[in-house]
């Protein structure tokens, strides 16, 4: 039986349930760069508990890795970190390798890599795994369209267990997505020392859509001894206050 | 148990007409097997296909195919599980069942006899069935007794009138028997045996021995005998997948408290299903540390059913299902902690799910190895077997037929005690860069890049990888990486400078330069790696 009440009224009703058990979520651990430019952006860190869209070009998808690599060497050490590919994922990209883990910061006793046939079989494994309680990060590199339903499911999942999710995109893509935020990563050159070897590694980031707040560009080095994030050099952030989003998240 | 007519059933199952099968036998075609309507016009194996063609010229003739027949006892073998899980072959028309123990389940020896018949019957199969004390005795009195089912301790008087035949010996220790004129088995139970032992064989006193229970002999099971097992026979047979995964972990509970009570936990599990028309469905799940939680095993096998799929035809459905442990350990209940949540259980959960659908083998950990060459530097581990001591290192010779591509040449992997917090990688020093000096990823082929040096040993000013060319704007170099001496069979000493290289665009790989083993010292240069 429908309520008495209004349709109209029944349905603001229940979208301000949604919005109040959203709200809760927000108030769940965050992961925090460490640099207040970007956490302001993201309003304290990247939120644990959602999935995140990270993408780049086939030349940068090294600098991509990098990046989920950094995120998860930052996550709670006392819980794993789960990465999922394809095969042909690996032979295209290289597999991972455990010595360069190890010196960028994420301890390889901590990590588990699943091997999958298909596209279809990660986005599987990562439903999975982000239910799981014992995960801190969870990434998954996918070659392929993800399509609304796929990040809807991965959201919700995420929720869940509270871990991490970082969807690792090897095409760039517009489709409408239900991920928390949804970043472009490009290698940048680094700063030398004064020798000429190479400097810190780092990153362009570009953070192309933020539900929760604005987006911005921001370049950053990574510190793999203290496994900490640092600006190369200040981006704008692009102003977007008005959003009103802003109200509900501040 | 002799399934009497097992060849002519295979290609028909208890057909009304006559028909015979013929084999080569010393270059003549002769009757391997005939069924009940060719013996009763008679036909008898033996007997050359000519003239069986010439006293009916209409018969049906197959081919003997021994192989078929062979995989047809093995099926109804399978099937025979169901009333004991120690059944052995006894090519080529006969099994051999041990029901000890069982005989109760099924309201007594004899009832079991009837059922087994009924049912193999209903499937079209003339089966013969004997209970006895021993071996010999049941496979001679179904071959050739009267009396079915031999009470204990009348092995001796109920094999007494048979033929010899019934004692399985050779036809030609058979043929000599019978020139001396002992034919039945009476004749030669009271006579001396060492006469006997020497003149027909030590192994003909044997098959009497085995038959009077006074020599022991075992069945060979065909499948290996579960530590515990449940199971659950349906009156209507099952077909939903649900009514399926239910029973599983109705059935894991049972096994549970029986694994419990042992103090132990399942490793590996196995689901069979007996279908009403005879066929058998094995389903197994290996799990990452022993388990006996029932939800959980009820999940693995949802996942495994997942990935089966089409395959797993339930038809008309299910009429017995049996979980069995193949294998298990010991697993003692922990005690759970107070303070922070242990999250160990739930990763070995995730583990086992993911191993159930992908393979245990694909859900890896990578392993610290004990080498300077960077391809082996790490090894890709299952999740499931990384306890300390189990992990079996590489060992072996290097080869390489291209100087970008080393292969090891395994002669079987050892089992190394290394523990599995491996030291950190031996050719490198922390201090020398700021940025790591090895790459995330490792390409597990060199890719063979163009690359421009300005002078011989110097690093690449420029390079061309997958038709992208790339300027080089720093790098760090070279790193000697050299062949180990003591895998090197071939004496091709080996030799590589790595150099870490970013581009202008901030695009930072591992590239190499191999020096090959020629006179002229000539070089070529390989991607290896990228770095974050």
């Amino acid at each position: 039986m429908l309520p008495a009440e209004p349709m109209e009224q029944h349905l603001t009703r229940l979208r301000h349930a949604i919005a109040t058990s959203e709200a809760l979520v927000d108030e769940a651990r965050s992961l925090a760069l460490g640099l207040p430019a970007v956490d302001a952006a993201l309003g304290g860190g990247l939120p644990c508990a959602a999935l995140h869209e990270l993408s780049a070009a086939p030349v940068h998808l090294g600098a991509a890795a990098g990046f989920a690599l950094a995120l998860a060497a930052r996550s709670p050490r006392a819980q794993h970190v789960l990465w999922i590919a394809t095969d042909f994922g690996m032979l295209e990209t290289g597999s991972l390798y455990g010595p360069g883990l190890d010196l960028l910061g994420l301890d390889t006793t901590r990590l588990l890599v699943a091997h999958v046939a298909r596209p279809v079989d990660a986005l599987f494994a990562m439903e999975e795994a982000l239910k799981c309680r014992a995960l801190s990060t969870v990434v998954a590199e996918i070659n392929g369209e993800v399509d609304l339903t796929a990040t809807r499911r991965l959201s919700l999942a995420a929720r869940e267990g509270g871990a991490l999710g970082l969807l690792l995109r090897h095409k760039p893509s517009d489709a409408p997505s239900a991920a928390r935020t949804r970043w472009d990563v490009s290698a940048c050159p680094s700063v030398p020392d004064e020798l000429g070897g190479l400097g810190r590694t780092a990153f362009r980031l570009s953070l192309l859509r933020n539900r929760r707040g604005p987006c911005g560009t921001w370049t950053l080095t990574w510190d793999h001894h203290e496994r900490v994030f640092a600006a190369l050099s200040v981006g704008v952030a692009a102003a977007a206050a008005d959003r009103p989003d802003q109200a509900l998240s501040a | 148990m002799w399934l009497r007519r097992l060849p002519t059933d295979r290609i028909r199952r208890s057909p009304p007409e006559p028909l015979v099968v013929a084999s080569p036998v010393k270059s003549a075609l002769r009757l391997s097997a005939v069924n009940d309507a060719a013996a009763a016009l008679g036909l008898r194996v033996g007997m050359a296909l000519a003239d069986a063609r010439a006293m009916y010229p209409k018969i049906a003739v197959a081919d003997a195919d021994e192989r078929a027949d062979f995989a047809l006892l093995e099926a109804v073998a399978d099937w025979c599980d169901r009333y004991t899980p120690l059944a052995g072959l006894d090519p080529p028309d006969g099994l051999m069942l041990d029901v000890t123990g069982c005989a109760h389940l099924f309201g007594g020896e004899a009832a079991l006899a009837a059922d087994l018949v009924r049912r193999l019957g209903a499937q079209g199969y003339q089966a013969r069935v004997a209970v006895a004390d021993t071996v010999g005795c049941a496979w001679a009195v179904a071959r050739f007794g009267e009396d079915r089912i031999v009470p204990a301790g009348e092995a001796q008087n109920t094999i007494a009138p048979l033929p010899l035949a019934a004692l399985r010996l050779h036809p030609e220790t058979l043929e000599a028997l019978s020139q001396v004129g002992l034919k039945r088995i009476a004749d030669v139970l009271d006579r001396p045996r060492a006469p006997l032992a020497a003149r027909f064989g030590a192994k003909f006193v044997r098959r009497i021995d085995q038959a009077l229970g006074r020599d022991d002999e075992p069945i060979a099971p065909r499948l290996p005998i579960p530590a515990a097992i449940a199971e659950q026979r349906f009156a209507d047979p099952i077909a939903l997948e649900r009514d399926v995964l239910g029973t599983i972990e109705k059935l894991a509970e049972k096994l549970g408290a029986l694994l419990e009570r042992r103090g132990e936990g399942a490793r590996l599990l196995q689901a069979a299903l007996f279908r009403t028309d005879g066929k058998v469905f094995r389903i197994e799940v290996g799990t990452s540390e022993p388990l006996r939680d029932p939800a959980r095993i009820r999940h693995l096998f949802a996942d495994r059913l997942g990935v089966i799929g089409d395959e797993f035809d339930p038809g008309f459905g299910f009429d017995m299902l049996r979980l069995a442990a193949l294998m298990t350990e010991r697993h003692e209940p922990a005690q759970t902690g107070l303070a922070a949540p242990d999250h160990t259980q739930e990763l070995a959960h995730l583990i086992d799910r993911l191993g159930a659908r992908f393979g245990l083998r694909r859900v890896t950990r990578l392993v610290a190895q004990d080498t300077h060459i960077p391809e082996f530097a790490v090894m890709a581990v299952g999740a499931a077997a990384t306890c300390p001591g189990r992990i079996a290192a590489r060992s072996g010779a290097l080869q390489t037929r291209d100087p970008g591509f080393l292969e090891l040449k395994q002669p079987g992997s050892r089992i190394s005690g290394a523990p599995f917090h491996a030291a950190p990688h031996p050719g490198h020093t922390e201090q020398d860069s700021n940025v790591p000096t090895r790459p995330i990823r490792l390409f597990a082929r060199p890719e063979p890049v163009e690359a421009v040096a300005e002078v011989p040993d110097g690093p690449p000013v420029q390079f061309t990888w997958r038709r992208m060319r790339h300027v080089v704007a720093h790098a760090e170099g070279p790193e000697r990486i050299a062949m180990e001496w003591w895998r090197d069979e071939a004496g091709q000493m080996l030799m590589r400078d790595y150099f870490r290289v970013e581009s202008h665009e901030g695009v930072r790989v591992w590239l190499f330069r191999a020096w090959l083993n020629d006179p002229e010292r000539s070089t070529r240069w390989y991607l290896h790696g990228v770095f974050a």
